[in-house]
């Protein structure tokens, strides 16, 4: 699997797109130009291998070409030919407006959900979408048809207030009847045991739940130098602070939450994939791919 | 306060420095958002909170520092009242004692006097005090003083009066006593029964700052009261004598109960009836008398109601001339018509409330003592008579006698053919007539309208709110039905007022105050040839109101209030007059007369010469009706109108010594002084803020936030 050409996928660049189709669309073709074969599999009748027979499968399924040689019975796996449903849900607190850089990481959640649900699309999958901040709003259930209307959702998103995560899980666990695929794109501003309880909820469910952790290079690095109030951008508390004398302690922070992000929730069953904000996105969608082809195979 | 070098003000401006300073650094301090401060607070840190913190205060102490500096070079200096306020003066206390006839209530009287006296007996070694006794005036009967004793003496013989209550008399007073002591504090003590109608006339009274105002309320609490609040009398004239009705209004208020009480009329000096009435709380009540046989000449009466607590009110005087009879001298032309004034007689024969009594006489008879009896003078189509009547006949009127001039076709033809006398006066006068005639007639006559042609004017503009038209305000057509063929044209002087006008825009009636008599000149024809107004309805109203109301009769006051004067009869060539307490006071005569003040309720009797037989003239006199209303005021009520001001002439009478001046102009030091504290706190406070040793503070959630 090769890299898509980085003109294509630099956050640089691409924060000069301001629609999100078209650039979703340039996204995913330049990403699609670089993979050496094509992610689509055919339609239903594409064959995928063999299995034994297992009493109440469809008779009509066994292989009777293969009975005739081997007298055994042996069933025929296809591709899938039923839409994946796939649900993302981006955090749209105050947190989330914040970048050191061209982009905040909300507006990269943005280009990231946009970007993943052209490729789900194309996919055929059912596509959804919701945000949250301290609740769940801008919510488009999932379908094959509502690209557009998830695109313009998103564009429309307003981002601030307090994180609830907790809470828009398990809102987002309740309207979501059949179990899917929940893309959840956040800055994990919560203790990890605490989001990896929600995200085992979510499997408990059924859901295969993906987490994209979004950092700024400016939380992992926290270059600041000079005597300085921080006001926190959810809460709008205030801290006077000398940050060159709390970078290594705090960076030190960080990389702990971090690790015990990727135990919990790997723990808990579900994919973790931390993303920097100044990273180009075939990072994100190659993961993605990869734990959409694991979901896509049925049995 | 003041400055000598007010331009260092100036430099204020600069107090603006440490604020930009101060701002800029403020927004240096503009605080970065950071997407959690879920990390930062785990830690244990340093802050930078201490020395934001302290940017406030130490902007305080900068900026107050510097406008002390400023302050302290503009050289503040007090001036003379600033300065002796901070330094310990004498006091000049006056004490105002109410002496109205309210104050005779119980023993609210004595505990006035006792309170004044505790007052005067207060005041410090260095101090002066001044007394003044007030009821609708005020007397300073002792100056500031420091003889306490001869403040003290000085209450001896006041006692309550029978006038009213001015609170505004008694002020004026005590800021006129304390202009003499321009370096003392003042302080007026008003001991007063704080009577709700003695308010009248204090708003906008001005007292100088320095004078404190304190009230003592000496009232009582029980403030029932009830008196004699007016009379009215009537003449009932019968076949063979003459019986006079009287009628009495008790008044009452806030009395604990009703009340049985015998009221009594008495006529002369006799006892001429008696009644039982029962009074009520609070109100009104309505007495009659039974009529009785009016004496002859002048009577003087009284009615009296059982003494209650004030016993001041509960008589009420009053007094009328035992005959009402109005004599009128009718002036007729000598070429007249033997009947010509026949309607206008005729007319004001009829009727004995009052009974008008004529007397034609000729227009060179009009002085001496006719004159001076009659109540009207009528001018039947005749001009001002000339030489010595003329002038009396003035001067009687500007001392209150009427006139009334009836025009008809002679005055309007000597007008037109400038045959009158002292044309260019526009009066009727005749040539050669007295100074003193000179305009009295408030109308030029410039012709004869001749209405014959379109059968005769009417009035057409009459205003009907003017007294001499008030029989007509329900019934103006009686005076619209009168048709008038022949009339003179007339032109009002200044300052005459034309009440009535003909339908062609003629003045037909005009009127004219002269000092205390009147003129009144009527144009509306009021013989049968040229009109028809004797035949009309109107014509007999119309004429009595003519008589009444330019005589002065009509509104005859049986008594007057207390606190005004008596302008007697100029008739009198020694007029000696007795007075309520039985002295007798001559009063001296000026230009306008002799006058005799009303301070005491009850009969006053004028003589000519010795004080004997019948009187001249009688005056009843009463205490206000108002004074026997006890409801108290609130003393802040009291003042409310009152306005403070500087008194610029005590502040410039007093020149400072050099000591004085020197000492208003010291604060300067001070000033300087508290800056260069300020500094050096300034220093400290802010290296120690620099240096402090920070701790970790918490996070604070701004008013609004989650």
């Amino acid at each position: 699997m090769a890299s898509a050409p980085a003109a294509f996928l630099d956050p640089a660049m691409l924060a000069r797109i301001s629609d999100l189709a078209l650039l979703a669309r340039t996204v995913v073709d330049g990403f699609m130009h670089g993979q050496h074969r094509s992610i689509r599999k055919g339609s239903s009748s594409d064959f995928a291998e063999h299995r034994s027979y297992q009493p109440g499968d469809d008779l009509r399924r066994i292989d009777w070409r293969v009975f005739g040689r081997t007298d055994r019975f042996y069933v025929k796996e296809y591709e899938a030919d039923t839409n994946a449903s796939v649900t993302f849900v981006l955090d749209a607190s105050g947190s989330m407006d914040f970048g050191s850089g061209p982009l905040t990481k909300f507006r990269y959640g943005q280009f990231l959900v946009a970007s993943l649900a052209w490729l789900s699309q194309q996919q055929g999958d059912r596509i959804g979408f919701a945000t949250f901040s301290k609740d769940l709003t801008d919510i488009v259930p999932a379908s094959t048809r509502h690209l557009q209307l998830l695109l313009h959702t998103l564009a429309r998103a307003k981002v601030g207030g307090p994180s609830q995560l907790v809470l828009a899980v398990d809102k987002m666990s309740h309207l979501t009847t059949r179990s899917g695929i929940v893309v959840l794109v956040t800055d994990c501003y919560d203790s990890a045991e605490t989001i990896a309880n929600s995200v085992g909820s979510l499997r408990m469910r059924g859901h295969d739940v993906i987490v994209f952790h979004l950092v700024d290079v400016a939380e992992r690095d926290f270059p600041y130098t000079t005597a300085v109030t921080f006001e926190d951008a959810e809460s709008g508390a205030r801290l006077p602070l000398r940050p060159e004398d709390l970078r290594t302690k705090y960076q030190k922070l960080m990389t702990e939450h971090h690790a015990a992000l990727t135990k919990r929730l790997t723990g808990a069953g579900a994919d973790y994939v931390r993303v920097f904000t100044d990273q180009p996105l075939d990072h994100a969608l190659h993961e993605y791919l990869d734990r959409r082809l694991a979901r896509s195979r049925v049995r | 306060m003041g400055f000598l070098l007010p331009a260092f003000l100036a430099a204020m401006a600069a107090l603006a420095v440490p604020i930009v300073l101060h701002l800029r650094h403020r927004d240096k301090d503009r605080p970065l958002r950071f997407p959690s401060l879920m990390f930062l607070e785990q830690l244990p840190i340093r802050t930078a909170q201490r020395r934001r913190v302290t940017d406030i205060p130490l902007l305080v102490l900068r900026a107050l520092a510097l406008a002390l500096i400023v302050l302290a070079f503009a050289r503040p200096v007090f001036s003379k009242n600033e300065t002796v306020a901070k330094t310990e003066r004498a006091r000049a206390v006056v004490v105002l004692v109410d002496r109205s006839m309210s104050m005779g209530y119980g023993d609210v009287w004595k505990t006035a006097v006792d309170s004044a006296r505790g007052v005067i007996n207060s005041i410090g070694t260095g101090d002066r005090v001044a007394v003044v006794l007030f009821d609708e005036e005020a007397e300073i009967v002792q100056a500031l003083t420091n003889d306490k004793a001869a403040a003290i003496a000085a209450l001896a013989g006041a006692k309550p009066g029978s006038r009213g209550t001015h609170f505004a008399a008694a002020l004026r007073a005590a800021r006129e006593a304390v202009q003499s002591a321009p370096e003392a504090t003042d302080e007026a003590v008003v001991i007063t029964d704080l009577q709700r109608s003695g308010v009248t006339g204090i708003a906008g009274l001005e007292l100088p700052v320095s004078l404190q105002v304190r009230t003592i309320a000496v009232g009582s609490v029980e403030r029932g009261n009830s008196a004699v609040a007016s009379v009215e009398v009537r003449r009932l004239i019968e076949p063979t004598r003459t019986m006079l009705g009287v009628q009495a209004r008790v008044f009452a208020r806030e009395l604990k109960a009703e009340r049985k009480a015998r009221i009594t009329l008495t006529l002369n000096g006799r006892p001429s009836g008696t009644r039982e009435v029962t009074i009520p709380v609070s109100g009104d009540v309505p007495v009659s008398f039974e009529p009785i046989l009016l004496p002859a000449g002048r009577v003087s009466g009284s009615v009296t109601l059982d003494t209650d607590a004030l016993t001041v009110d509960d008589t009420l005087h009053f007094a009328l001339a035992g005959d009402d009879g109005v004599p009128v001298l009718l002036v007729v032309p000598g070429d007249a018509l033997v009947d010509e004034t026949l309607y206008f007689e005729r007319a004001l024969a009829v009727g004995q409330a009052p009974a008008i009594r004529i007397e034609q006489v000729r227009g060179d008879q009009l002085e001496g003592p006719k004159l001076q009896d009659a109540a009207l003078v009528v001018l039947w189509d005749s001009p001002m008579p000339s030489g010595r009547a003329g002038a009396a006949l003035t001067d009687w009127v500007k001392r209150g006698g009427g006139l009334a001039v009836i025009a008809g076709r002679r005055l309007a033809m000597r007008g037109n053919s400038n045959a009158m006398p002292q044309r260019s006066n526009d009066t009727v006068s005749s040539a050669g007539n007295a100074p003193a005639a000179t305009g009295l007639v408030p109308a030029k006559f410039v012709g004869l309208a001749d209405r014959l042609s379109d059968r005769g004017g009417t009035l057409g503009d009459v205003r009907l709110d003017h007294p001499l038209f008030s029989p007509f305000r329900d019934a103006a057509s009686a005076l619209s039905a009168v048709r008038f063929l022949r009339y003179p044209r007339m032109e009002a002087t200044a300052g005459a007022e034309v009440i009535a006008r003909f339908d062609d825009g003629q003045p037909a009636v005009i009127d004219r105050r002269e000092t205390t008599g009147r003129v009144v000149v009527v144009g509306m024809p009021l013989d049968a040839q040229s009109g028809d107004f004797p035949l009309q309805p109107a014509y007999l109203p119309l004429l009595k109101r003519l008589v009444l109301y330019t005589s002065g009769r009509d509104a005859p006051k049986l008594w007057r209030t207390t606190g005004s004067s008596w302008l007697l009869p100029a008739s009198l060539k020694e007029p000696a007059v007795t007075i309520p307490d039985g002295a007798i006071v001559r009063p001296p005569r000026d230009t306008v007369g002799s006058t005799v003040a009303l301070n005491a309720a009850g009969v006053y009797a004028v003589y000519d010469g010795k004080v004997q037989g019948e009187p001249a003239d009688l005056l009843a006199v009463n205490a206000p009706a108002t004074e026997s209303d006890l409801t108290p005021v609130d003393p802040r009520e009291m003042l409310i109108g009152v306005r403070q001001t500087n008194d610029s002439t005590r502040s410039a009478s007093d020149t400072p010594t050099r000591a004085e001046t020197e000492s208003r102009q010291q604060l300067w030091r001070l000033l300087l002084i508290a800056a260069a504290l300020l500094l050096f706190t300034e220093t400290v406070f802010a290296n120690r803020g620099w240096r402090g040793t920070a701790t970790r503070m918490k996070a604070v959630l701004p008013a609004g936030s989650e």
